[in-house]
């Protein structure tokens, strides 16, 4: 706010005058920024809320570098999982799908690795590489499928991956017989075990991630599709938008975010089964409407799901911690996913109530006024998505 | 042609019933041992809690809607009973603990209905969360063990049956719960098709907005739907037990997709507004019987779920097909087809 100039309507139009606009229009655009991810802003708040809580009810356990560091090496693959949950609602769909090819892609790498070294350890270790590659080729493959279900056949988005949930589970429940299955390349596992300096470099691998996504959903062109199919699909497909192929890149991006969070299951523990992260299902549905997407598609917020991811998993770990069961913790995941969905129906509604002033500046967002209010603008914007 | 598509239905549940008779008819020429009063009767007994779950989530669908926690649900309310009627008060009358698992499940159905109306939330995501809460405050606060053995009164249920004769197969027995699942299933019906309460429902599926400019009470319909699904949820939990003579907390929950998917194959849509409780009867009894004959056949277990996630896609696939199909034909509408359509609209 401080490099607010004077006011923008001086006669003059030298080179003084269009830096003072340049400048005025980044003022604007920066604030109207930071209030368009207001969500965002709501969750560094939980999550030092949730941190300050949990560290003050038990400091000795809870602020144990061991105990922090494990919420650095749990969050990633439950993170992945959330961004491809949120690109999915971006779209206006639902991906339940995700856990299952997770594990799928996990039984993948590890029957392969286990089928190798049973022959020839050595070789085996040094084909991780192609076998983790395989791993993530496999979610990729099953996320080809929900994007042929979706978008060529037609399917409702929640029916179809639905559907190939439970196919993949079975595959998954018929090629392990039930049972876990061990052995994972070594390599992963001390990789798993690494770090860069006190931080885990899985969690590392997360961020990654998460930056590649942010920067896939705001500055290319199918990220920009994407958003404009979940906003308003009539819209997008007028605007000659191919729904077809952007909810296939979707899913099929979606299936490789699954596949990735599948070797790092195996980098964390070297076990893979059917029926591991069975509770992931609802928790990552949790995050990413935590972390500010909207489930009605347009809206979302790669920034907010890592936030909200490690926000829920302090209050995993906090709960471990106050030795409350995991029964609770189920509790308090569903008890904040509805408050945090009535609090954004209230203020949605109250916004909507507000008295249509909003128009005027949206509409000529370049007109010089002395104090552009940017919170209108945002406003309106926010209530067109939801 | 008129003929024709009466019997296929409004929903294809002409087309389903066909499905099934072929399923049966090839199941008895490949073995002798299945057309039998005996394997009849044991589907309707494995079909009868998934019927009553499935009438639920009809209700549901057709307003609308999505529930995934009538599991929990039912669960809940049917454990918390029969606990409190073991541990509290052994000797109370059956009634009185079907009515209480009843109350319960109302009243978790209100909260689900008022979360949903109230605030016009997500209704998949609001039950996905409820659906923790539900479980996760029976295994804390109302418990976690396992009985073997249920209140004598129910118990007493538990061997009853109605119809019992002996075939030359072995025993045919039709269960009493089996039963209540059929009258349900009738007074369903006789809801979504005769009364007002009902037609609101396809109303309110079909569009909202235009519901609610017709003088519908939208706000009230759908908390009462969640409450009716509560209702029935409850009845089948306490059906699940009966047959099953045991309260085990661990049960029913996860099985939600198994019921949805077969509501969705009985011709349901997803988006609301249509769905009948025929063609959910034969989406239940399809599944039932294809889990049966795979059984039957030597295939593992472990592919049931994989099949009836291909089924889904299938059943639904083939809609999703033609209403593509449908859609791309109505632009050009030629003089009788039309003629003929304003007939079935008249119909």
């Amino acid at each position: 706010m401080s490099e607010k100039q004077s006011p923008a309507g001086a006669p003059a139009l030298g080179k003084g005058a269009q830096i003072n606009e340049r400048v005025g229009i980044a003022t604007r655009e920066f604030i109207a920024r930071a209030s368009a991810n207001r969500k965002t802003g709501r969750m560094v708040v939980a999550l030092l809320l949730a941190f300050s809580i949990f560290a003050i009810a038990n400091p000795r356990v809870f602020l144990n570098p061991l105990n922090l560091q494990n919420i650095g090496v749990t969050a990633p693959e439950i993170g992945i999982i959330a961004i491809a949950m949120m690109l999915a609602m971006l779209t206006g769909g639902i991906d339940l799908s995700l856990v299952a090819i997770a594990n799928l892609s996990a039984i993948t790498v590890v029957s392969l690795y286990s089928g190798i070294a049973a022959n020839d350890p050595a070789l085996a270790e040094s084909l991780t590489v192609p076998i983790i590659v395989a791993g993530v080729l496999v979610g990729i493959g099953c996320g080809m499928l929900n994007g042929v279900l979706v978008s060529v056949i037609g399917i409702t988005p929640i029916l179809a991956t639905l559907g190939t949930m439970q196919i993949l589970n079975g595959i998954a429940i018929v090629t392990t017989g039930g049972s876990t299955l061990y052995g994972a390349p070594e390599s992963l596992a001390s990789f798993g075990r690494s770090g860069l300096g006190p931080v885990p470099v899985l969690f590392v691998v997360f961020l990654v991630v998460a930056v590649l996504v942010a920067l896939l959903v705001s500055t290319t062109p199918l990220g920009r599709k994407i958003q404009l199919e979940g906003a308003n699909p009539v819209a997008a497909r007028y605007s000659g938008i191919s729904s077809r192929s952007v909810l296939m890149s979707t899913y099929t991006i979606g299936g490789a975010l699954a596949g990735v969070a599948g070797v790092l299951f195996l980098a964390r523990n070297p076990t893979a089964s059917a029926d591991y992260g069975a509770s992931y299902v609802l928790l990552v549905i949790v995050i990413a409407v935590l972390g500010g997407t909207n489930p009605n598609g347009g809206f979302a917020s790669v920034a907010g799901v890592v936030l909200a991811t490690l926000t829920l998993q302090i209050v995993s770990s906090g709960f471990t911690a106050l030795r409350l069961s995991s029964y609770e913790y189920a509790i308090a995941q569903g008890v904040i996913l509805i408050a945090v969905m009535v609090l954004d129906a209230v203020a949605a509604s109250r916004r909507a109530r507000r008295p249509p002033r909003t128009a005027m500046p949206a509409a000529t967002p370049d007109a010089p006024a002395a104090s552009p209010e940017p919170t209108p603008v945002t406003a309106q914007k926010e209530t067109e998505h939801s | 042609m008129q003929i024709l598509r009466r019997l296929r239905g409004k929903n294809n549940e002409g087309i389903l019933a066909l499905v099934l008779v072929a399923l049966i008819v090839t199941m008895s020429v490949l073995s002798p041992a299945f057309l039998t009063a005996g394997t009849a009767f044991s589907t309707l007994r494995s079909a009868t809690v998934p019927l009553i779950f499935a009438l639920a989530v009809l209700i549901v669908i057709v307003s609308g809607g999505i529930d995934v926690s009538f599991a929990a649900v039912a669960i809940f309310s049917a454990y918390t009973a029969v606990s409190f009627a073991i541990t509290m008060a052994p000797e109370l009358p059956a009634a009185v603990i079907i009515a209480m698992a009843i109350a319960i499940g109302a009243g978790l159905g209100l909260f689900n209905g008022l979360v949903i109306a109230r605030f016009r939330l997500p209704t998949l995501i609001v039950t996905l969360g409820t659906q923790g809460i539900f479980v996760g405050v029976m295994y804390t606060y109302v418990g976690a063990t396992y009985y073997a053995q249920l209140p004598p009164a129910l118990a007493a249920m538990s061997s009853m049956t109605v119809l019992d004769f002996s075939t030359g197969t072995g025993r045919a027995s039709l269960h009493v719960m089996a039963v209540v699942a059929i009258v349900l299933a009738v007074v369903v019906w006789w809801m979504l098709t005769r009364t007002m309460f009902g037609r609101s429902l396809y109303a309110i599926g079909g569009d909202v907005e235009a519901a609610r400019r017709a003088g519908f009470r939208v706000m009230r319909t759908q908390i009462l739907v969640y409450v009716l699904v509560g209702v029935l949820a409850a009845v089948a939990g306490i059906a699940h037990m009966v047959m099953g003579r045991s309260a085990n907390p661990q049960d029913l929950v996860g099985d939600e997709l198994d019921i949805i998917a077969a509501v969705v194959l009985g011709g349901a849509s997803i988006f609301g507004g249509r769905g009948s409780v025929i063609g959910t009867v034969l989406g239940v009894i399809l599944i039932q019987l294809i889990n049966n004959s795979l059984l039957l056949a030597g295939v593992p277990s472990a592919w049931l779920r994989a099949a009836v996630g291909l089924l889904l896609i299938v059943g639904v696939g083939v809609q999703a097909l033609s209403a593509r199909r449908k859609a791309r034909r109505v632009h050009t509408l030629d003089e009788d087809k039309s003629d003929r359509l304003v007939q079935e609209d008249v119909a």
